[in-house]
């Protein structure tokens, strides 16, 4: 049985608040961002193909807090 | 690992009373009791002469404690008074005193620096004593590490499966959206049901003839102060944003104390906003919890026995764990942020 389960993590210090990190009960990590378009794409010279989004630094520091 | 530089809860306050009573805190022992005028007093309770516990003595004249030992007396500031058949009393004859303060109907101590004791940091247990809440506390006593208890507090999950046949059920589990907010003081857990046919109790208390939008949330302050907040309003009433009306609310509060490494003081109480004047009600929602908590007790001791057995076997955390892996982060970052402290001040004093 697929159990719908989600948590929501937000990580808060005194300046900066995450939000937000998604663990699902299907064992991925959701990562709440901003989709990259095409023009970043070339401007930035990233790979072609594949889905990306640039998240905020926050981010990475509650990933690297709470996982 | 003991946080000593926070206040605990000692006893209920109204087991305090004359007669000495002595119970073990962060691995030290501890008697308590109450003066004449009622003030609460806690020494050590270890006579330094024979190392008898002192709580095994009784009170004599002017509040001083007498060990059933030999009768060395020692006063409320710890002082040895007298010591029967010498005129002479060892300057190192005192005991250990803490400070304890009488709130919310429990009583709590500092077991840290006293010069850190600052009884406006004692966290708000006010619907012990607040009017327009019914309430009753209970103290279990946990044959577990304390943080076994923390982690299970802030983990909604387990109410499907320990609790199956009292307060819990599947549709906790399967159709759980939790959110775990690491705070810089704390953790809150959170997790709303919104526009759902309310559980038979709920009807059965609240009155609800529609769907309702319910609430579970759980805060969490080290070192192991936990106060769950649920309750639900008909739904669309603006709960969510805040607006509580027309519902019901409870307030499952809890403070673990660590009596040792494996042991706690397990302190926790039930509290309503319906019907608070109502002695039958305040015992019928309190028993429902309590057959509840009895169950989470079994689970915490036969958890502590494997644990001793080997404290090295390996553990996968899962999401469900989230608030409880946040809370014990936070405590062990206290923890060496105090050791540190110690350190330094000890080196300073050098």
């Amino acid at each position: 049985m697929a159990l719908k389960f989600r948590v929501e993590l937000v990580w808060q210090d005194e300046k900066d608040t995450a939000s937000s990190i998604y663990l699902t009960g299907d064992a991925r990590v959701v990562l709440q961002g901003k989709a990259i378009t095409d023009a970043e794409r070339a401007q930035l010279s990233l790979p072609a193909g594949g889905a990306m989004i640039s998240v905020d630094r926050a981010v990475i520091r509650a990933i690297k807090e709470m996982l | 690992m003991f946080l000593r530089n926070y206040w605990y809860v000692a006893a209920s306050g109204s087991d305090i009373t004359r007669k000495p009573f002595g119970r073990i805190i962060l691995g030290e022992p501890v008697v308590f009791y109450r003066t004449a005028d009622g003030t609460p007093i806690a020494l050590e309770d270890r006579c330094p002469h024979r190392r008898l516990p002192l709580s095994m003595g009784k009170l004599v004249s002017d509040d001083v404690l007498q060990c059933h030992y030999h009768g060395l007396r020692f006063d409320r500031t710890g002082a040895c008074v007298r010591v029967p058949g010498q005129d002479m009393i060892p300057s190192d004859a005192r005991v250990k005193r803490y400070t304890v303060v009488d709130r919310y109907k429990w009583l709590w101590i500092w077991m840290g620096d006293p010069a850190k004791a600052d009884p406006a940091k004692i966290p708000d247990y006010h619907w012990f004593d607040d009017p327009n809440w019914g309430a009753q506390s209970d103290y279990l006593h946990a044959e577990c590490n304390w943080q076994l208890v923390n982690d299970n507090l802030l983990d909604l999950t387990h109410l499907a499966f320990v609790h199956e046949t009292t307060i819990g059920n599947m549709a906790l589990v399967e159709h759980a959206a939790v959110r775990v907010q690491r705070t810089p003081t704390g953790v809150q857990v959170t997790r709303w049901i919104i526009d759902q046919p309310a559980p038979p109790a709920f009807v059965k208390i609240g009155g609800f003839t529609g769907n309702v939008d319910r609430w579970q949330i759980i805060d969490f302050q080290p070192p192991s102060y936990i106060r769950l907040d649920v309750g639900a309003t008909p739904t669309g009433t603006g709960a969510p944003e805040g607006r509580r009306v027309g519902g019901i609310q409870m307030r499952n509060l809890n403070a673990m104390t660590p009596e040792t490494e494996t042991t706690t003081h397990y302190f926790w109480g039930q509290a309503h906003d319906f019907q608070p004047r109502n002695p039958e009600v305040t015992e019928r929602v309190f028993q429902q919890i309590k057959t509840a908590f009895l169950e989470d007790v079994a689970v915490f001791s036969a958890q502590q026995k494997l644990i001793d057995l080997d404290p090295d076997a390996p553990q996968i955390d899962i999401n469900a764990d989230s608030g409880g892996i946040q809370a014990r982060r936070i405590n062990a970052r206290l923890y060496a942020e105090e050791q540190a402290s110690k350190t330094a001040a000890a080196t300073a004093a050098e």
